[in-house]
C-alpha cells in the first residue's frame, strides 16, 4: 500500500467519523441538558442511578439522582416548590402527596401529554389503577407512576404447616392465626407491623383499618377519625401488638419490620411488595426457602380490595418548557416496557405494567409477581386519603396510635383527640 | 493602666496628642468590631426580625396560597393550650436541667480523675474526645440500634434479664426521656470534663499547696479553694451546654422521633416539624422565639447565680 | 507513698471502665460497616461475623462519597476561616474597649449563638434564593458563620480580656502602630485560644445537618446530610450507615486527637 492510498484511507476515515458524529448528534436531541432528580431512598433509587447513564447514551441528557430519606425529600422538594427555586426538575412523589401537589400546582399537569403520547407509551399495558391513584387528583395528573407497590401478605410456609394452620383469607382469621402462631419462649411471633411514632405506625394502622372496615374520612370527605369502626380496629391493632408481635415492634419502622421478618422472628407480615426481593436474597435473609407471598386478607362481607401504594414522578412546574419536555422524555423512557423490565431485573421491586408482571424472566426470578398483578387489578389507593391535609392527619395519627400501642391511652380517647385537631385543618 | 505608661508630666501639647491618640485608638477598635457586628446584624438579625413578625400571623406556606392573617398572640397562646406543644415545652426544660446537671457532675468527676499530669491521662483524654466529635445523628442511631430490644447488644439482654420492660427502654413512656437524656450525657460529658479540666490546670499551684499545708482534707480543699476559683470555668461549661441542650434536636429526632406518644417530644423537634415539614411558619416562629427567650432567661439566671457565689467566695 | 500508688491504681481503673463505656458503642458502629447485612441484626445478638466490604461498595453506589467529603471540608473550613476573620478582631476590640457597652455587645454575641435554626432558616432560605446563592456552599457558610463568628467573638473577648495590656502599651510607646500592637503583640499570645475556637467551629459545622439539608443540593450536600439518607425507609441500612460514618467521623476524630493539646491549652487560658 502506498503512502497516498494510506492518506486517502485516513481522510476517508476522518470523513466517516465526522459524518457519524453528526448523525450521533442528531440522535441525541437532549445533548447538553441536565435533569436533576430528587429520589426517595427506596429500592428503586440505586437502580435509577445505575440506569441513568444509559438514558444519557440514548438522548444526551444527563440525569443527576439525588437520593434522600423520606423526611428530607418532603422538606427539600416542598421548599423548592414554595420558593420557586428550580433545584429539581423531576421529583419522586409518594402516592399520598397527590392532593397537596394538585392543590398547590407544584408539578406540570401531564393529562394532555399522556393523551398525546398514549400509543408511544403503550398506555393500555399500564395498570389503570396505578395511573389513577399514583398522581391523579382533582382531574389533574400531577405525577406519572413508575413504581407501583401492592400491599401483600408475606408468610412462612414452614411455621404455618407446623401449626397445621392455613393462610388466613379474612382479616378476622388473620388475627386468630397470628395469635395462635405466637410463642414468645421460642422467640416466634405471629405478626409484625410498624409501631414507631410518625408515618410508620400511621400508615400501617391505616392498612389494617381499611381491612377491618374503618375509614378516616366520612362519605362527604370530612374527617371521621373517632368513628366506631376506627376505634374497634385500633383495639384489634393493639391486641395484635400485645399478643402476637415481637416486643420491639412498637419501635419498628419499615426497616425494623422487614428485618424482623427476614431474620425469621415472625410468621406473617403485611407489607409492600417492594420489600419482597429481599426475602429471597440469601445475603440479607434467613428465610429464603420458607417464605411465600399472597394477597392481603379482607374483612368478611366487604368488597375485595387490596392496598396500593408507590411512587410517581412529577415535573417541576417552575422549570422552562424545554426542560419540562426533556423531563417528560425521561419519564416515558423510565416507564417504557424494556426499561421497566431491566429496572426490575436489577431488583427495583417496582411495577406498573402488565407485560412486566407477566414477563417469564422476571417470574423465574420473583415467583410472587401474579400476586401483585391480582392486587393491582382490585386496587384501592385511597385507604390513606390522598387529600392536601394528609401529612398533618398522618402526623396526628402517628402520635396517637403509637401512644395507644405503648399503653396508657385508651383508643377512643386517642382518636377523639385526633378528630378534634383534624377538624381544624379542613 | 493605659495612662500611666505615657509619662508622669503632662505638657499641654502632649495632652492633646494623647487625646488624639485615644480617639484614633477608639476608631481603630470600632473598625475591628464593625465587620462582625454588621455581618451578624445583616445575616442573623434580619431573618430573626422576620421570624418575630411572622409569629403574629397565621401563616402556612402549604395552604391558602401562603396568605397571612394577623392573629396577635394566638400562636404563643397555642404553645400552652395545645397539649402537644405544652408537653414539648415541659420535656425540653426537664431535658435541659437533667442533662446539664448530670453532665456537670460527671464531667467534674472525670476532670478531677484526669487532673493528675501523666502520659496515661493524656491518652485517656484523647480517646474521650472521640464521642464529642461524632455527629450527633450518628450517636443517636448507634444507641437506637444498641437498645433495640429484639437485636440490640444492650437492649436484648436488658429485656432478657428483666432490667428494662419487655419492650425496652425507648418504647416506654416512663423511661424514654431518661434514656434520651443519658444518651446526651454520654455524648457531652467529655466536653464538660475537658472545659473543667482546662480550668483546673490553670489554677495557681501555690494556693493549692498552701491549702494542703494547712492540713485541710481533700474535700475541704476542693470546696473552699478549688471550686470558688473554678467558677468562671463552670460558668462557661454550663452556659455552653444549656444553650445546646435546650435546642436538642438530632438525638431525639433519630432515636424516638419524639415518641413514644409525646414522651420525648422537645421544643425543637416539634418546631422543626411545624416549620420545615408543614411549613406552618407563624407557629414555628413562635416556637423559635420562645426558645430564644427561655435560653436567655436561663443564661441570665446562671450569670446571676455565679456572680453571687463568686461574691460569697471572695468574702470568706 | 503506698497509699498514693493505690489511689493512682483506683483512678486508672475507673478511667479504663469509663473509656470502655465510650469505646463499645464506637467499636460497634465501626464493626457494623464490615458485617454482611444478614448478620448485623440477629436475635439474640451474635458477636462473630465474616467481614465483608459489601457496605462500602454500596455507599459508593449510592453516593459520590468524595464529593460529599469535599463539601463537608469546604463548608466547615469556609465557616471557620470566615468566623475567625470576623470574630477575632471583634473580640479584641470589645476586650480593649473602655466603653460600658462593650460587655453588653459581648453578651449580645453570645446570645446570637442561641438562636434556634427554625426561627431563621426559612427567611434565610428566601434571602439566598433572591441573591442566587441557594444550593451553593456559600449559603451554608454564610448562615453558619453568623452563629460561629458570634461564638468566636465571645470566646476571644474573654481571652483578650484575660491578657495583660502592658505589652501592647509598651509596644505602642515604642512607636508600634495600633494594628501592630494587635497583630504582632496581642495575637500571637492567644494562638491556643484561636485554635480552640477554630476546633469548636469546625466541629459545629461538620456535624450540622439541618442547615445544609435545607440549603444544599445534590452536588453540594455534605456527609452529615447523606448519613441520614443512607438510612433508607424500607431497609435498616446500618451497614451502609457504619461505612459512611467512617468518612464522616474519622477526619474529625483525627483532627481532634491531633489538636487535643491546643484544645485544653486554649481553654485553660480562656477562662481566667
Amino acid at each position: 500500500m502506498s503512502t497516498a492510498s494510506l492518506l486517502k484511507l485516513g481522510v476517508a476515515g476522518l470523513v466517516y467519523v465526522s459524518i457519524a458524529g453528526a448523525a450521533l448528534a442528531a440522535d441525541k436531541p437532549l445533548a447538553g441538558i441536565t435533569l436533576n432528580l430528587a429520589s426517595q431512598n427506596d429500592q428503586f433509587a440505586p437502580v435509577i442511578a445505575k440506569l441513568a447513564p444509559k438514558f444519557e447514551e440514548e438522548t444526551g441528557a444527563t440525569v443527576k439522582v439525588d437520593i434522600l430519606d423520606y423526611g428530607s425529600l418532603l422538606t427539600k422538594t416542598q421548599a423548592d416548590f414554595i420558593g420557586h427555586t428550580k433545584n429539581y426538575d423531576l421529583v419522586t412523589m409518594d402516592i399520598v402527596w397527590a392532593g397537596q401537589y394538585a392543590d398547590n400546582k407544584y408539578t406540570v399537569d401531564l393529562t394532555d401529554w399522556i393523551k398525546r403520547d398514549a400509543d408511544e407509551m403503550k398506555l393500555d399495558d399500564i395498570y389503570p389503577s396505578t395511573i389513577k391513584y399514583i398522581g391523579q387528583y382533582d382531574g389533574k395528573q400531577v405525577a406519572f407512576p413508575f413504581a407501583g407497590y401492592a400491599a401483600v401478605l408475606a408468610y412462612r410456609k414452614d411455621l404455618l404447616d407446623a401449626a397445621g394452620l392455613k393462610v388466613p383469607e379474612t382479616a378476622e382469621e388473620f388475627v386468630e392465626t397470628a395469635i395462635k402462631l405466637t410463642d414468645p419462649d421460642k422467640k416466634q411471633y405471629g405478626f409484625v407491623a410498624n409501631g414507631q411514632k410518625g408515618p410508620a405506625v400511621a400508615q400501617d394502622w391505616l392498612q389494617y383499618n381499611a381491612q377491618l372496615g374503618g375509614s378516616v374520612l366520612d362519605a362527604s370527605g370530612k374527617p371521621a377519625i373517632n368513628s366506631e369502626a376506627n376505634v374497634n380496629s385500633l383495639k384489634v391493632y393493639k391486641e395484635l401488638f400485645d399478643k402476637a408481635a415481637p416486643p420491639g415492634a412498637v419501635d419498628y419502622d419499615w426497616g425494623g419490620r422487614e428485618e424482623s421478618f427476614r431474620q425469621g422472628l415472625v410468621a406473617m407480615m403485611e407489607t409492600w411488595s417492594v420489600g419482597a426481593p429481599g426475602y429471597y436474597d440469601p445475603s440479607m435473609s434467613k428465610i429464603v426457602d420458607s417464605v411465600a407471598i399472597t394477597t392481603t386478607p379482607v374483612a368478611k362481607g366487604l368488597p375485595v380490595k387490596y392496598g396500593l401504594g408507590g411512587w410517581g414522578m412529577g415535573i417541576n412546574a417552575d422549570i422552562d418548557p424545554a426542560q419540562q419536555e426533556a423531563a417528560w422524555k425521561f419519564i416515558k423512557w423510565l416507564t417504557s416496557p424494556e426499561i421497566q423490565k431491566e429496572f426490575n431485573m436489577e431488583g427495583a421491586g417496582s411495577y406498573i405494567r402488565k407485560s412486566t408482571l407477566a414477563d417469564p424472566d422476571l417470574n423465574k426470578k420473583f415467583p410472587y409477581l401474579p400476586v401483585i398483578a391480582k392486587s393491582f387489578e382490585n386496587a384501592d389507593g385511597d385507604y390513606r386519603p390522598r387529600i392536601p391535609q394528609y401529612p398533618e392527619i398522618q402526623d396526628l395519627l402517628g402520635t396517637a396510635v403509637n401512644a395507644v400501642l405503648v399503653g396508657g391511652v385508651e383508643p377512643k380517647a386517642a382518636l377523639d383527640e385526633v378528630q378534634e385537631k383534624a377538624v381544624k385543618l379542613f | 493602666m493605659a495612662t500611666t505608661s505615657v509619662g508622669s508630666i503632662d505638657f499641654p501639647q502632649r495632652k492633646a496628642a494623647r487625646l488624639r491618640f485615644q480617639d484614633r485608638r477608639r476608631l481603630f477598635l470600632i473598625a475591628l468590631a464593625v465587620p462582625a457586628v454588621v455581618y451578624v446584624v445583616l445575616i442573623a438579625l434580619w431573618p430573626l426580625a422576620q421570624g418575630i413578625w411572622y409569629s403574629f400571623f397565621d401563616y402556612n406556606l402549604l395552604r391558602g396560597g401562603g396568605r397571612r392573617t394577623f392573629v396577635g398572640l394566638a400562636n404563643y397562646a397555642e404553645l400552652w393550650t395545645d397539649s402537644t406543644a405544652r408537653r414539648a415545652l415541659i420535656n425540653t426544660f426537664v431535658f435541659t436541667f437533667a442533662a446539664v446537671a448530670l453532665e456537670f457532675v460527671f464531667g467534674l468527676c472525670l476532670a478531677l480523675l484526669l487532673w493528675r499530669e501523666g502520659r496515661f491521662n493524656r491518652i485517656c483524654l484523647a480517646f474521650l474526645l472521640i464521642p464529642v466529635t461524632i455527629t450527633p445523628v450518628v450517636v443517636g442511631l448507634i444507641f437506637r440500634a444498641l437498645l433495640a430490644v429484639d437485636y440490640g447488644f444492650f437492649g436484648y439482654y436488658l429485656a432478657e434479664w428483666g432490667i428494662s420492660g419487655p419492650r425496652g427502654f425507648l418504647a416506654s413512656t416512663s423511661s424514654a426521656l431518661p434514656v434520651v437524656i443519658l444518651i446526651d450525657v454520654w455524648e457531652w460529658t467529655p466536653l464538660v470534663a475537658l472545659i473543667l479540666l482546662a480550668g483546673l490546670k490553670s489554677l495557681p499551684g501555690d494556693i493549692l499547696e498552701a491549702a494542703s499545708a494547712d492540713g485541710a482534707t481533700a474535700l475541704q480543699r476542693f470546696r473552699l479553694v478549688v471550686l470558688p476559683l473554678l467558677l468562671p470555668t463552670v460558668f462557661l461549661a454550663l452556659v455552653l451546654r444549656v444553650m445546646d441542650a435546650f435546642r436538642v434536636f438530632d438525638i431525639i429526632f433519630v432515636t424516638t422521633g419524639g415518641g413514644p406518644g409525646d414522651a420525648t417530644n422537645s421544643l425543637m423537634v416539634y418546631g422543626v416539624k411545624q416549620g420545615l415539614q408543614f411549613f406552618n411558619i407563624g407557629f414555628a416562629s413562635a416556637i423559635g422565639n420562645v426558645a430564644i427567650l427561655c435560653i436567655a432567661v436561663l443564661c441570665a439566671a446562671f450569670t446571676l447565680l455565679i456572680r453571687r457565689a463568686d461574691v460569697r467566695a471572695n468574702e470568706t | 507513698m503506698k497509699a498514693r500508688t493505690r489511689q493512682i491504681a483506683i483512678e486508672r481503673t475507673t478511667l479504663v471502665v469509663i473509656l470502655a463505656l465510650y469505646m463499645i458503642p464506637v467499636l460497634w458502629l465501626v464493626s457494623t460497616a464490615y458485617k454482611p447485612p444478614r448478620e448485623i441484626f440477629s436475635s439474640p445478638p451474635s458477636f462473630t461475623f465474616s467481614p465483608t466490604l459489601f457496605n462500602f461498595e454500596r455507599i459508593f453506589q449510592l453516593f459520590d462519597v468524595w464529593q460529599l467529603l469535599k463539601s463537608s471540608i469546604v463548608m466547615s473550613l469556609g465557616t471557620t476561616v470566615l468566623s475567625l476573620l470576623l470574630g477575632v478582631p471583634a473580640g479584641y476590640a470589645l476586650a480593649r474597649s473602655k466603653s460600658r457597652y462593650a460587655i453588653v455587645v459581648a453578651y449580645f454575641f453570645l446570645a446570637i449563638r442561641t438562636v434556634p435554626i427554625i426561627a431563621t432558616l426559612i427567611p434565610f432560605y428566601l434571602m439566598m434564593r433572591d441573591i442566587g446563592l441557594l444550593g451553593t456552599w456559600w449559603a451554608v457558610i454564610l448562615i453558619n458563620t453568623t452563629l460561629n463568628c458570634a461564638f468566636v467573638t465571645w470566646m476571644m473577648f474573654s481571652y483578650f480580656r484575660a491578657l495583660p495590656r502592658d505589652m501592647e502599651e509598651a509596644a505602642l510607646t515604642d512607636g508600634c502602630t495600633l494594628w501592630g500592637a494587635f497583630y504582632r503583640v496581642a495575637l500571637p499570645t492567644v494562638v491556643p485560644g484561636i485554635i480552640a475556637s477554630a476546633l469548636f467551629c469546625i466541629m459545629f459545622s461538620w456535624n450540622d445537618f439541618l442547615t445544609p439539608m435545607f440549603l444544599t443540593n445534590s452536588d453540594t450536600k455534605p456527609l452529615s446530610v447523606a448519613l441520614l439518607a443512607s438510612f433508607g425507609t424500607k431497609d435498616i441500612t446500618w451497614g451502609t450507615l457504619g461505612a459512611l460514618a467512617h468518612f464522616s467521623t474519622v477526619p474529625i476524630v483525627l483532627m481532634a486527637l491531633f489538636l487535643n493539646r491546643y484544645f485544653v491549652q486554649g481553654l485553660t487560658k480562656g477562662v481566667h
